[in-house]
Formats: C-alpha cells, sequence, structure tokens
C-alpha cells in the first residue's frame, strides 16, 4: 500500500491574478474603501477555486499605483496566503509607470517562477480617471510582452471620469472594459471579474476558437446585466477604422 | 442567466414539478440545485443560459432511452423551458464519492489497489455500454467522475453531453483530455472517447499526465496555442520507447516516477501502445473497452495480499512482494480460458468484470498450511474432482484448492485448479 500512500499532487500550473489598482486622490472615500472591501472579500473565493482545481493553482499579486508605484507584496501569493492591507488613496495617477513595472515582472526572472509552469496571467485594472504621466511609453513596454500579451485582461471604468480610451488601448479592445457607477456595482464587479478570470484562466482551454479572454468577457457581460450601475461596453468596437488611419 | 431559488417550483415535461431548495455547485454551463420531488430528493442540473432544442430534443432522447448501466448518473426527467431557460433532475450523489480531481490532488487515495482496479474496470465497462449504444460521451475529462475510495465504485456524471456518434453536442471537451484530432477541429466520437479514456486511466493508475513531461514543464506559459501543440499535434507520451523528449521530471513528475516501473508490464506495454505516435494519428486502432476490461481482469488476477507483510501487491516474474521483497507463493492458479488467477490466502477472486468478488481464499480451521476456495458468490458452484467425482459447492461453502478440479461458475465461467512448477 505504501506507493497509494505516498501519492503526492498531480503538478499543477500556476495562473496568476494581477490586480492593478488606482490609487490617486481621486480615489478617496467611499472608492478606496469599496475596492479595500470588494478585494477582501474575493481572497477567499480565489482560494476555494484554487484548492479544488487539479489543472492550476491560483496566485495573486496586487500593484497600486499614484505618484509612484507599489506591490502589496513582493511576490505573487496564494490567496490563503495574501493578507489584504487596505490601500490609501492620494496622489497622482502613474498608469504609465504602473504598465512599466508590471512588464518587468511578467517574466520568469520576475514573477512567473513556477516550476511546473504557468498558464497565462489574468489582469484586472481598475481606474477612476486618466494617467499624469506618460503612459505610451508605459504600454508599449509592456505590448511587447509575451505574457502580456497571451493574458486575460479586463479594465474597470469606475464613474465617468475614467479614461475609457486609456483602458481600452490597455485591455486590447473596448469589450473588455466594463463601467461602474456606484459602489455597490465596483463591489459586485470586482467579485464577478476576479472569480470568472480565476475559474477560466487556471482551467485547460476548451477547442474551439474563443480565447479565454473572450470567454470571459462573455460570462462578464451576463452578470453585468443583473448589476445595477454597471455597464459593458455598448458601441460597437470601431477602432479597425477609426483609429491609426490619420 | 436565469438562476433559481429557495422555493421556486420548476415542472417536468413528465407532469408533476420539482421544488428548488438549494444550490449543490456550479459550474461553466449551469447551477446544480437540491430539489424536492414527491418527497425525494435529487438534483437540478439548470442551465445558466439554455443551449439549442437540438440539445434538448436529445436530452429528452436520452431520459426515454434510459442509462447505459449503473454507472452513469443519468438524467431522469427533463424540465419545460421556463424562466428563460431549462434543465434536468437526476439522483443525488451520494456522500462516499469524490470527484476524480480530489484524487489528483491526493486529498483523496484508494484504500487500496482493488479498489483502484474497481474503478479502473467500471469506467471502461460504462463506455463499452455506452459505445454499445451507439452514444458517445464527447467531453469526458477529469471533471466527470466520482469515486468511492474504498470501493473503487464510480459514478459518471455530466451526461447532457451523451450524443449518437458522429454528432456534436456543441460543448467542447477540455484540453489535455480531448484526442488529439479533437484538438484540431473534429467532431467527437467513439474513438475520441477511446482516447480520452486511456488518460483517464492513465491519471488513475499513474497519478500523472500521460503528456506531460520535460518538454511541458519547459514550456513557461502554456497559452491556448501551446496547449493544442503539447496536446494535440505535437503530443509525445512521456514514455515514449523511442521519443525520450518528454520523460517524467524528478521533483514535478513523483508519483508516475514511482508507480511506472512498479506496476505491471501488461499495463506499461499497453499505455506505450495506446500513447504511441501510430495510434495517435490512427483514432479507429485505439483499444476498445472489452480489451481494456480483460487487461485490467488479467492485472487483479497477478494482484495478491502478501502472506509475509499483508501488503497487496502484484505478482509478475520475480514472485517478490512490491512492499516488503519476500518471496510469495503463488504455485497455485486457477485457470480460466488465457487467465491465471493467483490464488493465495485472503486473496479475492473475482470472475467476470461486475466489481464484486465470487471466491476468497481463506486457510484451513484445521491446518494452517492448507488453503481453501470459499464461494463468496449467490449461485451454487459444480466441480469435478480429478477422479470424476461431481461436488457442489453452495454459497458461502468451502472447497479444498487442489489442482485437477474443474469448477463451473456459471454455465459461461469455468476455471481449473492447477499446479504451476516454475515457482
Amino acid at each position: 500500500m505504501s506507493l497509494l500512500d505516498e501519492q503526492v499532487s498531480v503538478p499543477r500550473r500556476t495562473m496568476t491574478l494581477f490586480f492593478l489598482i488606482d490609487t490617486s486622490g481621486s480615489m478617496e472615500g467611499s472608492k478606496i474603501g469599496a475596492v479595500n472591501d470588494a478585494v477582501a472579500n474575493v481572497l477567499p473565493m480565489l482560494d476555494e477555486i484554487s484548492a479544488e482545481n487539479p489543472d492550476a493553482e491560483i496566485k495573486v499579486a496586487a500593484l497600486e499605483f499614484s505618484s509612484g508605484v507599489h506591490w502589496l507584496y513582493s511576490e505573487p501569493k496564494l490567496a490563503s496566503d495574501f493578507v489584504w492591507q487596505d490601500v490609501k488613496a492620494g496622489g497622482l495617477t502613474s498608469l504609465g509607470a504602473a504598465c512599466a513595472e508590471l512588464s518587468s515582472k511578467l517574466s520568469r526572472s520576475g514573477y512567473m517562477q513556477s516550476a511546473s509552469g504557468s498558464f497565462a496571467p489574468a489582469i484586472i485594472l481598475l481606474s477612476d480617471g486618466g494617467p499624469t504621466d506618460d503612459f505610451d511609453s508605459g504600454l508599449n513596454k509592456l505590448k511587447a510582452n509575451n505574457w502580456f500579451k497571451a493574458a486575460i485582461k479586463i479594465a474597470i471604468a469606475i464613474g465617468d471620469d475614467a479614461d475609457k480610451d486609456v483602458l481600452k488601448q490597455f485591455a486590447g479592445n473596448s469589450e473588455a472594459v466594463f463601467t461602474v457607477h456606484n459602489i455597490d456595482a465596483l463591489k459586485q464587479i470586482i467579485r464577478v471579474v476576479a472569480v470568472t478570470s480565476s475559474q477560466i484562466g487556471s482551467k485547460s482551454s476548451t477547442a474551439g476558437d474563443t480565447t479565454k479572454q473572450e470567454q470571459v468577457i462573455e460570462e462578464v457581460k451576463d452578470a453585468v446585466e443583473n448589476i445595477k450601475g454597471a455597464e459593458a461596453a455598448t458601441t460597437v468596437d470601431s477602432s479597425s477604422y477609426d483609429d491609426d488611419w490619420d | 442567466m436565469a438562476e433559481l431559488k429557495k422555493g421556486d417550483k420548476i415542472r417536468l415535461t413528465s407532469g408533476g414539478f420539482v421544488t428548488i431548495e438549494k444550490e449543490l455547485g456550479r459550474g461553466g454551463q449551469g447551477i446544480v440545485y437540491l430539489v424536492d420531488l414527491n418527497g425525494e430528493k435529487k438534483a437540478l442540473k439548470w442551465y445558466i443560459n439554455a443551449p439549442d432544442d437540438k440539445f434538448y430534443k436529445n436530452l429528452e432522447h436520452n431520459i426515454l432511452s434510459g442509462a447505459p448501466s449503473v454507472a452513469f448518473l443519468w438524467p431522469e426527467y427533463l424540465t419545460t423551458k421556463q424562466n428563460g431557460s431549462y434543465g434536468y433532475v437526476m439522483k443525488l450523489r451520494p456522500q462516499n464519492y469524490f470527484e476524480f480531481g480530489n484524487f489528483l490532488l491526493a486529498k483523496k487515495s484508494f484504500r487500496s489497489y482493488s479498489a483502484m482496479l474497481a474503478a479502473a474496470m467500471k469506467i471502461c465497462n460504462g463506455f463499452m455500454m455506452l459505445h454499445r449504444c451507439g452514444l458517445s460521451y464527447q467531453d469526458l475529462n477529469d471533471g466527470n467522475f466520482f469515486i468511492d475510495p474504498d470501493t473503487g465504485d464510480v459514478l459518471i456524471c455530466d451526461n447532457d453531453n451523451v450524443m449518437p456518434q458522429g454528432e456534436k453536442s456543441g460543448i467542447m471537451g477540455k484540453a489535455r483530455y480531448m484526442a488529439p484530432e479533437i484538438v484540431a477541429g473534429g467532431i467527437p466520437d467513439k474513438y475520441s472517447d477511446r482516447f480520452s479514456l486511456a488518460v483517464i486511466l492513465f491519471m488513475l493508475f499513474y497519478a500523472n499526465h500521460p503528456f506531460e513531461g520535460a518538454k511541458v514543464v519547459a514550456c513557461p506559459c502554456m497559452t491556448e496555442t501551446y496547449e493544442k501543440k503539447f496536446y494535440g499535434s505535437e503530443a509525445v507520451f512521456i514514455y515514449d520507447p523511442t521519443d525520450k523528449s518528454n520523460l517524467p521530471v524528478r521533483g514535478i513528475h513523483q508519483n508516475v516516477i514511482r508507480r511506472w516501473p512498479a506496476f505491471p508490464e501488461k499495463l506499461r506495454k499497453t499505455f506505450e501502445q495506446e500513447f504511441s505516435q501510430e495510434k495517435l494519428k490512427n483514432p479507429n486502432t485505439r483499444m476498445i473497452e472489452s480489451l481494456w476490461e480483460k487487461l485490467i481482469a488479467g492485472i487483479r488476477d497477478s494482484l495478491v495480499r502478501c502472506p509475509h507483510c499483508g501488503e497487496e501487491t502484484f505478482i509478475e516474474n520475480t514472485h517478490s512482494c512490491m512492499d516488503c521483497g519476500k518471496h510469495v507463493d503463488v504455485s497455485k492458479r486457477l485457470k480460466m480460458g488465457t487467465r491465471s488467477v493467483m490464488l493465495t490466502k485472503g486473496t479475492k477472486v473475482y470472475v467476470d468484470n461486475d466489481n464484486i468478488p465470487d471466491a476468497e481464499i481463506v486457510v484451513h480451521p484445521n491446518d494452517p498450511s492448507k488453503i481453501l476456495l470459499k464461494n463468496l458468490s449467490k449461485d451454487n458452484w459444480t466441480a469435478e474432482t480429478p477422479s470424476g467425482k461431481i461436488k457442489v459447492v453452495e454459497p458461502g461453502g468451502l472447497m479444498p484448492v487442489n489442482p485437477g478440479i474443474k469448477i463451473a461458475f456459471s454455465n459461461a465461467y469455468k476455471g481449473e485448479i492447477t499446479q504451476e512448477n516454475n515457482n
């Protein structure tokens, strides 16, 4: 019986879920409070998805950006080990620097070190404004990164002041940007996006032509219909014939 | 999105209704609720987004035809279309059955090799019966099986994708379990089911994936594109006898590294063949379920309890215990056709493939050096001694293990006790 007793878990890949959180001054008050509450509450759910999943374990990393950028932990952590320290709002919106910082960690020498390999990460960007630094050079670095290219990318626009065009550029298309107009919707969308991207991102893919990001967008869209004050992109993505023609 | 809530009454096509009690779980396609049907607890699978009419009609047809075997948690009742969706009712899964994923994660483990072999046998038998009905499962993966770790009994769930062969359910399989031709875009059929079956059996025995070795570990980021490659067009078996590029990695694929050499050779040979490049590329050459059954029965025939340390052990050419290494006397055999069942104290004999032991070897009450065969079945055995005397062994009855005695367990199963000399 010894061989059966000695069994160890199958090796699992790692799927890292990144939260990129805007902690600029405009987030102060109920917005940052809602983000803190929602992320802290979603961590146990991610732990549960991870614990029952033979394909991959889920790790979490969080980067806050305001006048500077700051990782909450210096490495991705299992959701069960991730103690959420409330982030505080104040300062500018260094989204460009956040992109550059994320890109530097999306590498095998950075955060993607799992011995049994990884699935592409899922990246959730939350912002209520627009970048105050050099966004383009940061984004360009990120866009050249193969981990980023393969990642599930979803952006959450908090209120109408969020620069949706910037969020669209980050997430790759306008359908991956979801907008919320109240605190309750913000909390709900964080949960839905984090859970859905973790579920889909941490499983072997299905046959067929839809990408994991497209699958996440479809599921989140369905959920958004039932969240008051949350909306999916309603306009047709016209970037192919509107942009880059000048 | 059509979620249900406690107290909702959902009408069935057969008349009557079920009442929602609570949510039991949810997946990509739907939510499973605990429901009450005329005082009996059942499970309702409710689709979040209703699949098309063809899917509905297929479910209706499967319910009418009934389950191919007892291994299936088969749809029993269909709901009418309501609240923008529909669902079906099935039996509840008993508490002592656990998802196969729990075994892979080492949260559950088989209590014995007998239980492991029983699980393998039951899965093969289920798929044999399913294919015999002209159906294919389509989406066979690690999430479809619930197993009792003590007995190895299996329940196959998620049977809503079961379709006549050659038809597409629209629900796509999962990478790592899908046959290469399906990864490439083909339509699932019994041949692709057989590939998935071989993967599941491999993982059940060796607790690692047959295509995950050095090559796959070296891939830092398993994107959808790479998954199509490593599990489809460029899949290489980790123990491919000619291509050593994807061997298991020490420290990562520990289970298979330990178990591969310890488990019977005929199991190794079979997987080498089933995962050879030739069979990966030629679906209709894959092994049929009845041959898997025969293989598993043969392995079970060589599983005995070691008289020295009391552990279960597979006996092959060396006749020594896997655990304590001591010599095991397996000279007494029951020959049944090409089968040769080793008869040692405490070993159970499975005459057919139903996972219910038909006989057990016990020690003679007055002479510990002698062993006896005990009838555990519900049928009378008819035994013929070497001198031609006919004896009847009733259920619960005993008979000596003497070479030359012929036994008819039933009309279909007959055997003879022999003494091997090369022990």
